[in-house]
């Protein structure tokens, strides 16, 4: 048998010149991770320590000012505290949601699989299109709600819902629902379908009724993909920008206004980058900490339940 | 099994979903055919239909523009991302080169919120003088999404038997021509699907492109939709009309591909 070309090249070219073959099959994805992750971070330190501007970066050292200055800055740690609790809330609500649905279709059966369908355009839509589309319908004159609420006598004059700070949340809140619980419902639904066969049938002999089939069979088997799902929507969720961006930009006054909304104005508006590099890694830092106890939630759930 | 009550029920919810799902949406096509005065009646549907809001849509913005760019941008940086991710997620379980390390730091950089390479990318750019150009863009998302396809890739190539790759080893392949006649192919709906999602997250994508983009002709589709809303006297009628005719192509690809992106996405985030 005549010796294949690999294993003969393996056996000629000596062992580092092979470790270094090797490694040209991950190098353009180190560079790329270096230049997406290491970079920016070592670089917004850098600015967080001087005083820089998007026109003249790294003007002047000064030391730890920006971040000491924004630690303690009331207004910033409160935009932080927005952040997170929305991404808390909305993964939260979208999980329970979702997951309800995904059920829902499953036992649909086939026209189940055609809503998939149905939920895949929210999904597919870009977010500034997604706030665009809400705000039409929640828009004080010529808003669809109104329009609705005014013609069946239930109010008589428009309400401002995107100028009212409780009604602005929800409204955020619904949109950000309506683009990432399709998101949920199919991951649910892959995993519900993906039980074995079986156990249905076994507890329905087992005289078990719908809520304990839930409790007891349904959640313990599906509860590693959820905590992996639930850890998916909460990364999503700290991203929230675009959405803030269309229908309230921030507001009323600065009830919207979420961390990455107010680095993004502070760096592209007033141009401090130097303030915005530190809020900027403060916030990084934040997601990171209030993440490992669901990272750990999750390997938990994928140890102890599968 | 179920009794009609349940059925009934669960029919019940169905349309719910249903319509609040395609409601925001028929809202907007509606709004993209009505008049200007029309559009402050609050009726969902128009009283008096009208086309003109699509062409105008069109001539008033550089919307073919904007459209252009977003395609071009999120399609290249598609093909980047698929080629450095499918060979490096494929050594891993292969080679078994960063085999515990690899997962990790792709999850560790898909956490942090795109805020953080706003400033540092904006001045990479700048220097290496690809800021408000398309390469620059293309090599950005390109690698952002990197993460994302490596989740969604990896759940496929690891389901290839390694035996058929012996016997195409035996047959005289190297390790990269395995990979790309033997494996792709048998992978194809998985890097379809992975491909399709990235090329949307691009195409989606708004905060970076705000800061990265600086002339109109850069422009993408996001940053000009957004900058209607900046617009005092804007015109509802051809906003919906030029964020439906931007949104079309997703749909229509979306639509085309459900079964696969379905698939992919489930494959992906669930192990």
């Amino acid at each position: 048998m005549r010796p294949s070309v690999s294993s003969r090249a393996e056996t000629r070219v000596p062992s580092e010149l092979r470790r270094f073959y090797k490694a040209l099959w991950v190098a353009p994805l180190v560079f790329a991770l270096i230049v997406t992750t290491l970079y920016p971070t070592i670089f917004l330190i850098a600015l967080a320590t001087t005083k820089s501007t998007l026109g003249k970066p790294f003007r002047s050292f000064v030391g730890l000012k920006n971040i000491t200055g924004s630690l303690t800055d009331a207004a910033f740690q409160l935009t932080v505290v927005k952040g997170v609790a929305f991404a808390f809330a909305s993964a939260i609500v979208e999980i329970v949601v979702g997951f309800a649905l995904a059920c829902l279709f499953v036992a649909l059966m086939k026209a189940g699989r055609y809503l998939l369908i149905v939920v895949l355009l929210p999904l597919m839509t870009p977010p500034v299109m997604v706030g665009v589309a809400w705000k039409l319908i929640l828009a004080p004159s010529g808003g669809l709600l109104n329009g609705v609420l005014m013609n069946m006598g239930i109010t008589d004059a428009p309400i401002s819902f995107l100028a009212t700070p409780v009604p602005a949340w929800l409204s955020i809140g619904i949109a950000d629902l309506w683009q990432w619980v399709p998101f949920v419902t199919i991951l649910c639904f892959a995993a519900l379908v993906s039980l074995p066969e079986g156990v249905h049938e076994a507890s329905l002999i087992d005289g078990a009724g719908p809520w304990q089939r839930l409790r007891h069979i349904t959640l313990p088997l599906v509860a590693a993909p959820l905590a992996s799902i639930f850890l998916l929507k909460l990364i999503i969720g700290f991203k929230l920008f675009d959405l803030v961006y269309v229908l309230t930009f921030g507001g009323p006054g600065l009830t919207t206004t979420t961390a990455t909304f107010s680095i993004w104005r502070l760096a592209l508006e007033q141009f401090d980058v130097g303030k915005a590099a530190a809020q900027t890694l403060i916030y990084a830092i934040v997601i990171g900490i209030v993440t490992i106890p669901v990272v750990r939630l999750h390997r938990w759930a994928s140890e102890h339940y599968s | 099994m179920t009794r009609p009550s349940t059925r009934a029920l669960q029919i019940l919810a169905a349309a719910v979903a249903v319509t609040f799902f395609l409601l925001p949406l028929a809202y907007l096509l509606s709004v993209s055919f009505k008049r200007k005065d029309d559009v402050l009646s609050g009726n969902f549907l128009p009283t008096d239909p009208t086309l003109a809001n699509w062409p105008a849509a069109f001539e008033s913005t550089s919307l073919t523009t904007f459209i252009f760019n977003s395609v071009v941008i999120s399609v290249f940086a598609g093909l980047v991302t698929i080629a450095i991710t499918l060979p490096a997620s494929y050594a891993m379980i292969r080679l078994g080169i960063g085999k515990k390390a690899l997962p990790q730091v792709t999850l560790a950089s898909y956490v942090a919120p795109p805020i953080v390479g706003l400033i540092p990318f904006f001045f990479l750019l700048k220097t290496v003088g690809l800021l408000n150009t398309y390469p620059g863009l293309i090599l950005i998302y390109g690698f952002l999404n990197i993460p994302v396809a490596f989740w969604l890739l990896t759940p496929f190539l690891r389901r290839v038997p390694a035996e058929i790759e012996e016997a195409a080893a035996l047959d005289g392949a190297g390790r990269l021509r395995t990979l790309v006649s033997v494996v792709a192919p048998m992978i194809a709906p998985g890097i379809a699907a992975t491909t399709i999602i990235v090329v949307i997250l691009t195409f989606n994508e708004f905060l970076l492109a705000s800061g990265l983009t600086l002339s109109d002709g850069m422009r993408t589709l996001t940053v000009g939709i957004s900058l209607f809303q900046g617009d005092r006297l804007v015109n509802f009628g051809q906003m919906a009309a030029a964020s439906l005719a931007g949104i079309l192509p997703i749909y229509v690809i979306a639509l085309l591909m459900q079964k696969h992106l379905v698939q992919g996405l489930a494959h992906g985030g669930v192990k």
